[in-house]
């Protein structure tokens, strides 16, 4: 058994493939560096259609414990449609911040479910300018919207989102530092539990 | 040039992608979703993925002006002046100019929140509603039920900017909405005068539009709760010039088209 664990280990409900997803995971980790004796799991919940995207990276045990909507993976032009370009940037992207959480500067970030929408902004923020340099397809202007809306449509979101777009290192310290900068830690918290498309 | 363009030729060049209205219906995950919570569906920065989903949503508004565009067009140019005046013509005209300026401010908005033209299915479903061949139906259809709708999406979009604090939405949105409220009150306007001696061509408008506003309902897209994306928005319909008691019925058909997308949603999980 490979170190690879998708769930569900068939699709009933999308055409999606395991096997088509298991390579784009072994792809992703082979180009950020993933150290290769960290088991990975991948649940895929393939009820949740585009556009409710969302998803959770975390460390649990020593292994990477990562959680994707199926709406990550579908073309945004058909149905039930497996997008190999969307699905090679999330599985990179939700695997870089996995590949964070291993590192000493992230040590202390809450897993996942506990994570602000600002939070969340930011870090995603940051792994997108890295998935882009890695030579896979991104979207700043996207981004900048999603982090504009959690961050404030401001010059110092702006600034704040350029630094995290450009920043080769980064730390979870130094992460909750910019939400404060932007305002975002001020603002009250959701009553929406940010992780609510999880939750069945 | 042809008369009663059927929806399947009209002019997209490649960046347009048509989606199938009977994909969406056919999708299994439609049922599974029904009995499960994904938030509330009122558009707000803190609800689930709702930058996709207002990105999503404003492509749907730009390929529906584009649509809107459209019909307005074909009204000036379906008709002769016997079945439509010339009058009502030039109302159609000044309408497309809105929706032109509208195309652009949409395309604007869509490259405002990350996204570019043709980045999502288009629909055409709205055109069709544009393409009965009576055109008091048509403007009742397309200036009563459809403008109307619009009148819902914009002030919808416009609360969600303010709710964001995005100045560009809401200032877009606000503006967009103001020209709605104008082809509304031209549709109410020319129903009058045209029906104003056939009570009875009247009244087939009037259920035409029913017919439109209860397929623009679809499955709790409109209403007045937290679970609908798009809320009624009785202030600027009031405006528009429809009475209480229309905004009530409107209301009463978009709960309606609620209930039974979940009768359908629970048969078809019953069904399994």
């Amino acid at each position: 058994m490979g170190r690879v664990t998708i769930t569900p280990d068939a699709f009933t409900v999308v055409p999606y493939e395991v096997p088509v997803i298991s390579d784009l995971l072994e792809e992703a980790a082979a180009l950020i560096g993933f150290p290769t004796d960290v088991a990975i799991d991948l649940e895929v919940d393939e009820d949740l259609p585009h556009p409710l995207v969302y998803t959770t990276s975390d460390i649990v045990d020593g292994r990477a414990v990562l959680w994707m909507s199926g709406g990550n993976f579908e073309s945004t032009h058909r149905n039930r449609e497996f997008s190999v370009p969307f699905a090679r940037r999330e599985l990179t992207q939700v695997l870089l911040r996995a590949n964070d959480r291993l590192a000493d500067g992230f040590a202390s970030a809450p897993p996942d479910s506990d994570l602000s929408l600002a939070e969340r902004a930011a870090w995603d923020t940051w792994t997108h300018g890295r998935v882009g340099r890695l030579g896979i397809d991104v979207r700043p202007d996207r981004m900048r919207y999603d982090f504009r809306l959690q961050h404030g449509f401001t010059d110092a979101a702006d600034s704040a989102f350029d630094r995290l777009w450009d920043a080769q290192t980064l730390s979870w310290d130094g992460l909750r530092e910019i939400c404060k900068e932007t305002g975002a830690a001020d603002r009250p918290i959701s009553k929406v539990p940010t992780d609510l498309l999880r939750r069945k | 040039m042809k008369k009663m363009l059927p929806e399947a030729e009209l002019a997209r060049d490649e960046r347009f992608v048509r989606s199938r209205i009977e994909d969406a219906f056919l999708d299994p995950r439609g049922a599974r979703l029904a009995d499960r919570y994904t938030g509330p569906a009122k558009m707000a920065a803190d609800r689930p993925a709702a930058a996709e989903r207002s990105r999503s949503l404003m492509h749907g508004i730009f390929v529906g002006e584009i649509q809107a565009l459209e019909g307005a067009g074909r009204t000036c140019f379906d008709f002769d002046d016997d079945e439509a005046p010339f009058q009502l013509k030039l109302d159609m005209a000044r309408q497309c100019w809105d929706e032109s300026r509208h195309c652009e401010i949409s395309i604007k908005l869509g490259e405002h929140m990350g996204s570019e033209i043709g980045e999502y299915g288009e629909s055409t479903f709205l055109y069709a509603a544009a393409c009965n061949p009576d055109p008091v139906l048509r403007l009742t259809g397309v200036n009563r039920a459809l403008e109307g709708l619009a009148i819902d999406v914009f002030n919808s979009m416009k609360e969600f900017g303010e709710s964001s604090s995005d100045p560009i939405l809401t200032f877009c949105e606000d503006w967009m909405l103001a020209d709605e409220v104008t082809h509304v009150k031209m549709g109410s306007d020319w129903l009058r005068r045209l029906t104003e001696k056939d009570p009875e061509r009247r009244e087939r408008a009037l259920e035409f539009q029913r017919t439109v506003d209860k397929i623009f309902s679809l499955g709790g897209f409109r209403g007045e709760s937290e679970e609908n994306p798009i809320q009624l928005a009785r202030r600027f319909r009031e405006l528009a010039g429809f009475t209480d008691g229309e905004v009530d019925e409107i209301a009463e058909i978009a709960r309606q088209a609620q209930a039974e997308a979940e009768a359908m949603s629970q048969a078809a999980q019953a069904a399994g």
